[in-house]
C-alpha cells in the first residue's frame, strides 16, 4: 500500500475504533442502524471514494476504497458501505454523477417494457432498506440495462442474512424514466460482479485479521488446568494455521489494494483464496474460544457470522476456482509457469 | 548472484537471484549441488566469516565447484537442535572434533560442510558454548556413508567425524556464537521458493493434461491449486524484499514455510483424485514421484511442528 492508503486506512480504523464497537454493531442487528456513524462516513468522503471528482466523488482509486472496506470488515461496520462504494463504481462507469444517499445495486428477476415498467421480484437485497437509491439490473428484451430508481417507489419487505444484517425482499414495479435507464452490455454485468467480489474479499481479509488478534488475545487470558490455553501445544498448533492463513489472506487483499486498474484474475484468486482461508480460520476462532464464542453476546460473531455470508457472495470459491481454472485453461500460453510470473 | 563483486559475485539483489532460482526450480534444473551454498554457506561466511575465509571459501562457491553440505542433525538430534553431540577440544592450532551428523544432503558430492558442534560443555544455557566450523569431507577421518530414503535414491547420508582436526581458520565467527550465526541461515532457508514449489510439475502436468477440456472439478481444482501457489509466490517475494532490507522475518519465514509445504503436500493428495480418464506419463510419472517425496516436505528445514511451534511464538503464545 503507498503512503496515502496508509493515512486513509488509519483515518477510516480511528473512526470506526471511536464509533463502532461492538456495542454499535449489536444494536444494528436489532433495527438501531447507525446514521450518525454514516454521515462520519460521508463528510469524511469515505463513500465515494475511487470515484472521480467531477462526477460527485472523493477521487482517489477503487484499491483506497478497498483500503477503507477492509476497516470496516475488521469492525463489521453494520452500513451499507460496500453497497453504496459498488453502486458507484457502477454509476461513474457509466459516466453518471452520483446522487447523494446510500444506494444498492439490485439484480434479480427484472424486467423493462416497452412502457418503461420495471417489473419483478429481488430476493435478498443487503440494506435496501436503508439506501434512497437503487441501481436495478433489467433485461429489455434480451438486453441488459441498468434503471437509476428512488428506493421509496419500490415495497420492500425486510428480512436478514446469515451476518443478521438487512437482507430485504424487493418488488417492483415502477414506471422509470427513458434518461434512468442505461444500456449495457454483458461486460458491465460481469465487471459489477468482480467489483463485488474485490470488496467482500478485503472485507474478509479485515474480519480475519480482527478474529485472529481477538482468538489470540482469548488464549492468553483464558485460563484452564491451571494455565493460560495458551501454553498448550494443541492450542499454539491451531492458532499458527489461523495465523497462516491470515497472512495468505492479507497478502491475496493488498494485492488488490494496490492495482491502478483492478484484474478480474487477480478478484478469482483473492477471493478463492480469502473465502477457504474464512472457512477454516471461523472454525479455528470458534475451536479456541469454546462454548462462550458460541454465545450471541460474545461479539466473535459479529465477525465468523460475516465471514460465512461474505465468502458466500458475490460468487463462492467454486465459483471463482472454477472460472480461475477455466481462464488459464483456455488462454493460448499453455505455459503455466510463464502465466504464474506473468501475475507478478 | 547477490554477492560482492569484490569476491567474484554478481552484486545483484535478493530479488533477481529470486526469479532466477525459481526459474531453476520451475524448470526442474538438477540445482542439488550448489544450492546449499548459495543459499546460505555462502551467505553465512559473508556475514560472519574472516576476510580470508572469504577470500579462500567463496571464490570456489561462485565459480560452482566447491558445494556445500548442512551440518545440523545428529541420529539423537532433530527438531532439538540444541541437544547435538558432536564435540570439538581445542588442540594446538586448532580443534579435534568427533561426532556424527545426519540426513545430510549429497554429502557423498559435496565438498564441505558447515558443522554445527559444542565446543564448550552445556551450560544452564544450552544455546550456549556452540560453534561453526567449516570441515572438509575429504579430510582425514571423515566417513560418509550414503541412506537411501523411501524413493530408493541415495540423496542423504550420515557423516562420522573420528578426531578430524580442524585448524583455527576454519571456525566460522566467534567460538560460542554458533547458535545465534546458525538461526540467522534459516530465514534464508525456510522463505524461499523451494518451499513451495515440489509439487509444480505435478500441476502443470496436471494443466496440460486439461487442455481439450476440463469438467467442472478438475477446472475447479486446477483454479484452487493454482490461487494458492500464485499467493504464496507473493509472499515470498515479499519475503525476500525483506532479507534484502538486511532484515531477519524469522516468523515470516517459517509461516511461508509451513503453508507452502502443506500446500505441496495437498498437490498430489488431491489432483490424484481428479485425473482425467487417460493418465498422461508425464504427469503419471510426476504424481508417482511427488507422492514418494512428499512425507519430506513438511520435514525437512524444520518440521510442520516447530515451524508452527515458532509462529505461536511470534503471536506472542510462548
Amino acid at each position: 500500500m503507498n503512503e496515502e492508503q496508509q493515512l486513509i486506512g488509519e483515518m477510516a480504523r480511528r473512526m470506526l475504533d471511536d464509533h463502532c464497537g461492538p456495542a454499535v454493531v449489536d444494536a444494528a442487528e436489532q433495527g438501531d442502524y447507525p446514521s450518525a456513524l454514516w454521515t462520519l462516513l460521508v463528510d469524511n468522503g469515505l463513500t465515494t471514494l475511487g470515484i472521480d471528482e467531477a462526477l460527485g466523488g472523493a477521487g482517489g482509486t477503487f484499491g483506497d476504497a478497498l483500503v477503507v472496506l477492509r476497516e470496516a470488515g475488521r469492525k463489521a461496520a453494520p452500513l451499507p458501505l460496500a453497497e453504496t462504494l459498488l453502486a458507484g463504481q457502477l454509476l461513474s462507469s457509466l459516466e453518471q454523477r452520483l446522487p447523494t444517499g446510500p444506494m444498492c445495486f439490485v439484480q434479480g428477476d427484472v424486467s423493462l417494457n416497452e412502457s418503461g415498467q420495471l417489473q419483478g421480484s429481488v430476493h435478498g437485497v443487503k440494506f435496501a432498506r436503508h439506501c434512497q437509491t437503487l441501481l436495478v439490473a433489467a433485461r429489455r428484451g434480451e438486453d441488459p440495462v441498468i434503471c437509476h430508481i428512488p428506493a421509496a417507489t419500490v415495497a420492500v419487505t425486510q428480512g436478514k442474512d446469515l451476518a443478521g444484517e438487512p437482507s430485504d425482499d424487493l418488488d417492483l414495479f415502477v414506471q422509470v424514466q427513458p434518461q434512468a435507464c442505461f444500456d449495457i452490455d454483458e461486460a458491465k454485468l460481469d465487471a459489477v460482479l468482480v467489483w463485488g467480489a474485490a470488496m467482500r474479499s478485503v472485507m474478509m481479509a479485515g474480519a480475519l485479521e480482527e478474529a485472529l488478534g481477538a482468538t489470540v488475545g482469548y488464549a492468553l487470558e483464558r485460563k484452564q488446568f491451571g494455565k493460560a490455553i495458551a501454553k498448550f501445544q494443541a492450542i499454539q498448533q491451531q492458532l499458527a494455521v489461523f495465523a497462516t492463513q491470515v497472512a495468505a489472506s492479507t497478502r491475496a487483499a493488498e494485492t488488490l489494494m494496490v492495482q491502478s486498474e483492478i484484474a478480474s484474475i487477480d478478484v478469482a484468486i483473492a477471493k478463492a483464496r480469502i473465502g477457504e482461508a474464512a472457512g477454516i480460520c471461523a472454525e479455528i476462532a470458534h475451536q479456541v474460544h469454546g462454548a462462550i464464542g458460541y454465545t450471541r453476546d460474545h461479539r466473535l460473531n459479529h465477525l465468523t457470522r460475516r465471514l460465512w455470508a461474505w465468502r458466500d457472495a458475490f460468487g463462492n470459491e467454486a465459483y471463482w476456482q472454477e472460472r480461475l481454472g477455466r481462464t488459464l485453461l483456455v488462454e493460448d500460453s499453455g505455459d503455466l509457469w510463464q502465466q504464474i510470473t506473468a501475475l507478478g | 548472484m547477490t554477492w560482492p563483486k569484490a569476491y567474484g559475485g554478481g552484486g545483484r539483489s535478493f530479488l533477481e537471484r529470486y526469479v532466477v532460482t525459481e526459474e531453476l526450480l520451475a524448470a526442474g534444473a538438477p540445482v542439488g549441488c550448489h544450492w546449499i551454498a548459495d543459499r546460505q554457506s555462502g551467505p553465512l561466511l559473508l556475514k560472519f566469516g574472516t576476510e580470508a575465509q572469504k577470500q579462500a571459501f567463496l571464490p570456489g562457491i561462485i565459480s560452482g565447484e566447491s558445494f556445500y553440505s548442512i551440518g545440523m542433525s545428529e541420529p539423537d538430534t532433530g527438531s532439538d537442535l540444541a541437544s547435538i553431540r558432536t564435540s570439538a577440544v581445542q588442540v594446538p592450532g586448532g580443534w579435534c572434533l568427533n561426532g556424527s551428523k545426519i540426513w545430510t544432503s549429497n554429502a557423498h558430492l559435496n565438498h564441505y560442510m558447515v558443522t554445527l558442534v559444542r565446543t564448550a560443555p552445556a551450560t544452564e544455557n544450552r544455546h550456549e558454548g556452540m560453534s561453526q566450523f567449516i570441515v572438509p569431507i575429504q579430510a582425514d577421518g571423515v566417513t560418509v556413508r550414503g541412506i537411501d530414503n523411501l524413493a530408493g535414491e541415495q540423496d542423504f547420508n550420515q557423516i562420522f567425524f573420528d578426531d578430524v582436526f580442524i585448524p583455527d581458520d576454519h571456525v566460522v565467527g566467534e567460538p560460542g556464537n554458533g547458535w545465534a550465526q546458525v538461526m540467522s541461515e534459516l530465514a534464508y532457508e525456510r522463505s524461499g521458493p523451494e518451499r513451495f514449489l515440489s509439487a509444480f510439475r505435478v500441476l502443470a502436468e496436471f494443466g496440460k493434461s486439461l487442455q481439450n477440456g476440463a469438467t467442472e472439478s478438475q477446472a475447479r481444482l486446477y483454479g484452487q491449486l493454482v490461487a494458492h501457489l500464485v499467493v504464496l509466490r507473493r509472499m515470498s517475494i515479499s519475503i525476500a524484499s525483506l532479507l534484502e532490507q538486511g532484515l531477519m522475518p524469522d516468523t515470516e519465514a517459517a509461516l511461508i514455510k509451513d503453508l507452502g509445504n502443506s500446500y505441496e503436500r495437498l498437490v498430489p493428495e488431491v489432483v490424484r483424485l481428479y485425473l482425467p480418464g487417460e493418465v498422461p506419463k508425464g504427469l503419471a510419472q510426476a504424481l508417482e514421484e511427488c507422492v514418494l517425496h512428499a512425507p519430506s516436505f513438511t520435514l525437512r528445514g524444520g518440521t510442520r511442528e516447530i515451524l508452527r511451534g515458532m509462529i505461536a511464538r511470534g503471536l506472542g503464545l510462548r
